[in-house]
C-alpha cells in the first residue's frame, strides 16, 4: 500500500512539473476565478449588511416653513398621532422646532462660518421625525411621504427610500455581473485543467500503454493524474482565498479608518468568520473544479 | 492454455483480418505464427490479450472465455500475459532497472518483492551489469533483452512476442531466440509472429501459417514453408 501511494506522488509531482507552463496558466485561471466568486460572495455581504444598518435607523424628515403658526403645526400633530394610533404606518414620531433645528444645522455644518450664518430661526424649518412601522418597505415610505406632502406648510418631505431602492438595484446589478463573470472563469479553470490533463497524458501515452499492457488496473493509470488536476484547483482555491482574506482585511481597514462611524458606508464589510467561511468555500470549490477537470479528462482517455 | 475457436476478426466492413480461425496452444508449448505482411498475426495475439475483440467466435486464456470478460478483470489477465513487440517500448526517461521494475511497481507490489524479482530477472536474460544504464546506451539487442526481462519479471504463464528478431541482425535475433527458449522450457508458453525464415528452421518448432486471415497449416516440428 506504501509503495502505491508513493508512486501516486511522485508521478503526480513528476507530471506537474514536467508540464509548468500549463500547469501555471491553470492554477492562474483557478486562482482568479476563485479569488472573484468569493469577491462576489463578499460583496453581496457587504451589501446586506449596509441595508440592515440603514434600514435599522430608517427617518422619514418632514420639513415645516419657519413661519407656520402654532395652529398649522397642530394639524401636523393631529394627523401623526392618528396614524400612529391606526399603528399600520407610523411607529413613532417626534418634533423638533425650529431651536432644535438651528441647534442641529449648526452641529452639521460645525466647520463651516457661511452655512452656520444661513441658517439662524428666521431661516431654518423645523421638522418631524417619523419612524415607520416597517422599516425597510420602500413603499409604505412613499405612501406616508405622500399623505404628509399634501399638508399645508410642508418644506420639504426626506425620505431614505431612494437610497435604499438604489442601494438594493445596485447590489443586483454588481451581484448578477460578478456571479457570470466567475462562472465563466470557473468554467475556463476546469477547461484548463482539463487541457493540462490531457497533456499529461498525452505525454506519457508510452508510460500509460505500457502500464495497460502489464495489467495496471484503470484506477491505478488515472489517479496520479486525477490527483494532478485536484491538486492544481486546490493550489488555485488556497492561493484566491488567501486573497480574498487580504482584500477583505485591506478593504475593512480602509473601511474604518477612512470613514466615520456614521457615516453612509461604515457598514459596508463583511463581518465575523463570514470572510473566513467564503475563503473555505473557495478552496472546497478549487478542488471540485480540479476534481471534474481530471476526472472527465482522465476517464476519456482510457478506454481498455 | 490457449484455446482460439471459430473467429472472425473484421476492422472495417472490407479487412477482414481473420477468418474463421480455430486452433489450441498447450501449457510450456513454443508456437511460431507465420504468413506474409497483413496475413493476421499481430492481429491474433492482441485478440489474446484483449487488446482487439472478434465479431465471433471465442478466445480462452488460461481456461476463460475473455471475449465476454468484463474490463475490471482485464488487468488480472494481463498479469498472466507477457507482451514483447518488435520495437521494444521501453520507457526511455527510465533505466534498464527502473523499466523492469515499472512493471511490478504498477501492479502494486511491494518495494522489497521489487528489489529481488529485477536483478533475478535482469541475470536470466544477462544484463545484471547493465542496470543504471538507460535505453539508448543499449544495442537493439540488448534493449529486446530488457523488454524480454519486463515482460518476465512478473512470471507470466503466457509470452506473445511480435516479430521480437524483427529489427535484430542474424546473430542477435538468435540470442533472442535461445532466451525465449531458455523461458520456455520453465513452463511458459509461448506464441511468437515472425518472417525469420532461418529461425524458425533452426527451432523446429510448431507452426501456424495464416493466408489472409486464414489458417493454412499447422504442423509440429514445422519449417517456415
Ligand atoms: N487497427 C486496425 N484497423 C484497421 N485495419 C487493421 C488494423 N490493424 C490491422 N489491420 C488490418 O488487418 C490485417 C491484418 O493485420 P495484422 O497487423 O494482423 O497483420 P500481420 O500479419 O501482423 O502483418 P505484418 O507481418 O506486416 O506485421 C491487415 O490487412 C491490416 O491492414
Ligand atoms: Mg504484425
Amino acid at each position: 500500500m506504501f509503495s502505491r501511494i508513493t508512486y501516486v506522488f511522485r508521478e503526480m509531482w513528476a507530471s506537474l512539473s514536467r508540464n509548468l507552463t500549463l500547469t501555471v496558466a491553470a492554477v492562474i485561471t483557478a486562482t482568479v476565478s476563485l479569488f472573484l466568486s468569493g469577491l462576489t460572495l463578499l460583496i453581496q455581504e457587504g451589501f446586506d449588511n449596509q441595508l440592515s444598518a440603514w434600514t435599522k435607523g430608517v427617518r422619514l424628515l418632514v420639513y415645516v416653513d419657519n413661519d407656520a403658526t402654532p395652529e398649522q403645526l397642530k394639524v401636523f400633530t393631529d394627523a401623526l398621532t392618528q396614524a400612529k394610533a391606526e399603528g399600520t404606518v407610523v411607529k413613532d414620531f417626534n418634533y423638533c422646532d425650529v431651536a432644535c433645528s438651528v441647534d442641529v444645522a449648526h452641529k452639521l455644518y460645525a466647520g463651516d462660518p457661511t452655512a452656520i450664518e444661513l441658517y439662524n430661526d428666521k431661516t431654518t424649518p423645523s421638522f418631524f421625525r417619523v419612524i415607520p412601522v416597517n422599516q425597510s418597505s420602500a413603499t409604505q415610505l412613499n405612501q406616508l411621504a405622500e399623505r404628509l406632502h399634501g399638508l399645508p406648510k410642508v418644506n420639504a418631505v426626506v425620505s431614505p427610500d431612494q437610497m435604499i431602492t438604489t442601494l438594493s438595484v445596485l447590489k443586483g446589478f454588481v451581484g448578477v455581473r460578478s456571479l457570470i463573470m466567475s462562472i465563466v472563469l470557473l468554467l475556463a479553470a476546469v477547461l484548463l485543467i482539463w487541457n493540462a490533463i490531457r497533456t499529461a497524458m498525452f505525454a506519457r501515452r508510452r508510460e500509460i500503454e505500457v502500464m495497460k499492457l502489464v495489467g495496471a488496473t484503470n484506477w491505478f493509470i488515472r489517479l496520479p493524474f486525477m490527483l494532478e488536476g485536484l491538486v492544481t484547483g486546490l493550489i488555485g482555491g488556497l492561493i484566491g482565498g488567501g486573497a480574498l482574506l487580504a482584500v477583505n482585511q485591506d478593504w475593512t481597514d480602509g473601511i474604518t479608518t477612512r470613514f466615520p462611524a456614521n457615516s453612509g458606508l461604515a457598514a459596508f464589510v463583511a463581518t465575523g468568520s463570514t470572510p473566513w467561511s467564503i475563503a473555505l468555500a473557495m478552496v472546497a470549490l478549487g478542488a471540485l473544479v480540479g476534481a471534474i477537470g481530471s476526472a472527465t479528462a482522465a476517464g476519456r482517455f482510457l478506454d481498455v | 492454455m490457449i484455446r482460439i475457436e471459430n473467429v472472425t476478426k473484421t476492422y472495417s466492413t472490407d479487412v477482414t483480418a481473420l477468418r474463421d480461425a480455430s486452433f489450441e496452444v498447450n501449457k510450456a508449448e513454443f508456437v511460431f505464427l507465420v504468413g506474409p505482411s497483413g496475413s493476421g498475426k499481430s492481429t491474433l495475439l492482441r485478440l489474446m490479450s484483449r487488446q482487439e475483440r472478434p465479431e465471433k467466435g471465442g478466445v480462452w486464456v488460461a481456461g476463460r472465455n475473455i471475449v465476454e470478460m468484463p474490463n475490471n478483470k482485464i488487468p488480472e489477465l494481463r498479469r498472466k500475459i507477457g507482451n514483447i513487440f518488435q520495437d521494444y517500448k521501453l520507457l526511455l526517461n527510465k533505466t534498464v532497472f527502473e523499466n523492469v521494475a515499472f512493471a511490478l511497481e504498477v501492479i502494486g507490489k511491494p518495494k522489497q518483492v521489487i528489489r529481488q524479482q529485477v536483478p533475478q530477472v535482469l541475470e536470466i536474460v544477462g544484463l545484471e551489469d547493465k542496470a543504471d544504464r538507460f535505453p539508448h546506451q543499449l544495442s537493439g539487442g540488448e534493449q529486446q533483452r530488457v523488454s524480454i526481462a519486463r515482460a518476465f519479471v512478473n512470471r507470466p504463464l503466457i509470452l506473445l512476442a511480435d516479430e521480437p528478431t524483427g529489427n535484430l541482425d542474424p546473430g542477435t535475433g538468435e540470442g533472442i531466440m535461445r532466451l525465449l527458449d531458455r523461458i520456455n522450457t520453465t513452463g511458459t508458453t509461448v506464441v511468437m509472429a515472425t518472417h525469420d525464415q532461418r529461425i524458425v528452421n533452426q527451432m523446429r518448432k510448431r507452426v501456424i501459417q495464416l493466408d489472409r486471415g486464414v489458417i493454412v497449416r499447422d504442423q509440429h516440428r514445422g519449417v517456415y514453408d
